[in-house]
């Protein structure tokens, strides 16, 4: 669908809304402060994703949640591998930073962190638009950032030629950076923006 | 001075040696790469879904079956002859696994079969591919030699 100028405004004020209540969780669980950009909102053809991800094959954290519900979609948050460790040590309350790739105890936290981000987004988003929306349990892949987002786009075969993301930087001092990504699915834009109004 | 040239996703170029074609961060799609051994010229494409057929259309690079077809049309008018192109692929990773759910639908695999079949369709060998798994790959292909390094976080690197 096209979408107007006014419509990516209404998608950047959801981005907003959704990843502030996701910055103050993230806040609350790790007691330190973290600051989150004014949410970008991009419509992309494939070909032009790493504009907006960065490099394809640099190691990130991913976690991926699907979105259930009236409006479903797909939201995922990924972290360097640094700041991914960070989080861990700091939920742990350890000196040393666990491996990623092959700590189970470290892989079910970093897919919880997910998981409370993406409900605090989801409940701002359903309370706003007033369309319920469900997250599912959330899945993790610890590698090349490309390599996980063409998986997302994938699953369940998505077809059109471009990505529309809402995309917010959260970034904690010291040293944590991530990113949120919102991707709704093909009708349901239409039903997100019809339900407030644009 | 080798240049690298970058292919994308849903995407495919081609490339005279001593150029590189490379395409970074592939999971459940696949690299296709064809070259003409005798010419030393070749291309690479990136594609995320098997079939453009019953799909929703649209850039025809994003499927197996279309992308081959651009590619080769764009390799043989660069003087390649049919007959003397070969194939590596690779790709076609698992990248999630949802715990208690069986995976919906095998992309990676049903990508790596599409390949495969086209391939056979326009009568082109396929040396050797390296698919599936559930890590990423970067690969770089020599259109030159023929080889294709594929380099992964976790799982080595190596040359096929």
């Amino acid at each position: 669908m096209e979408i107007t100028q006014f419509q990516l405004d209404a998608l950047r004020e959801i981005g907003n809304i959704g990843s502030g209540h996701a910055a103050t969780a993230l806040s609350t669980l790790l007691q330190r402060r973290i600051e989150m950009s004014v949410p970008r909102v991009w419509a992309v053809p494939f070909e032009q994703v790493s504009v907006i991800v960065g490099q394809l094959d640099t190691p990130q954290a991913t976690i991926y949640v699907k979105v259930e519900g009236e409006a479903p979609g797909k939201a995922v948050f990924f972290f360097p591998i640094e700041s991914a460790e960070i989080v861990v040590q700091a939920l742990f309350g350890m000196d040393e930073p666990l491996d990623l790739y092959t700590n189970e105890m470290a892989q079910s936290a970093l897919k919880e962190v997910g998981n409370i981000l993406v409900s605090s987004f989801l409940i701002s988003l359903s309370q706003f638009s007033g369309i319920p929306l469900q997250p599912s349990v959330p899945a993790l892949a610890v590698d090349m950032i490309g390599a996980s987002l063409d998986a997302i786009f994938l699953e369940e075969g998505l077809l059109d030629d471009t990505v529309l993301f809402i995309d917010t930087q959260l970034s904690g001092i010291p040293k944590i950076k991530g990113q949120f990504i919102f991707l709704p699915d093909d009708g349901s834009l239409k039903k997100l923006l019809g339900a407030i109004g644009v | 001075m080798n240049g690298v040239i970058s292919v994308g996703m849903a995407d495919f170029k081609t490339a005279r040696s001593p150029d590189i074609l490379l395409t970074a961060g592939l999971g459940s799609c696949i690299g296709i790469c064809i070259h003409d051994p005798h010419l030393k010229v070749g291309g690479m494409a990136h594609i995320m879904l098997p079939s453009a057929s019953g799909s929703l259309g649209g850039n025809p690079a994003k499927y197996a079956d279309t992308a081959l077809v651009l590619l080769l049309k764009e390799i043989t008018s660069m003087g390649a002859v049919s007959s003397r192109l070969r194939a590596k692929m690779a790709g076609g990773a698992q990248m999630f696994a949802f715990p208690g759910k069986p995976p919906v639908l095998k992309i990676g695999e049903r990508n790596a079969e599409a390949v495969e079949q086209e391939l056979k369709k326009n009568g082109i060998p396929l040396l050797i591919a390296d698919i599936g798994g559930s890590f990423g790959r970067t690969i770089h292909f020599d259109v030159g030699t023929g080889e294709l390094r594929i380099r992964t976080i976790n799982h080595g690197e190596k040359v096929i």
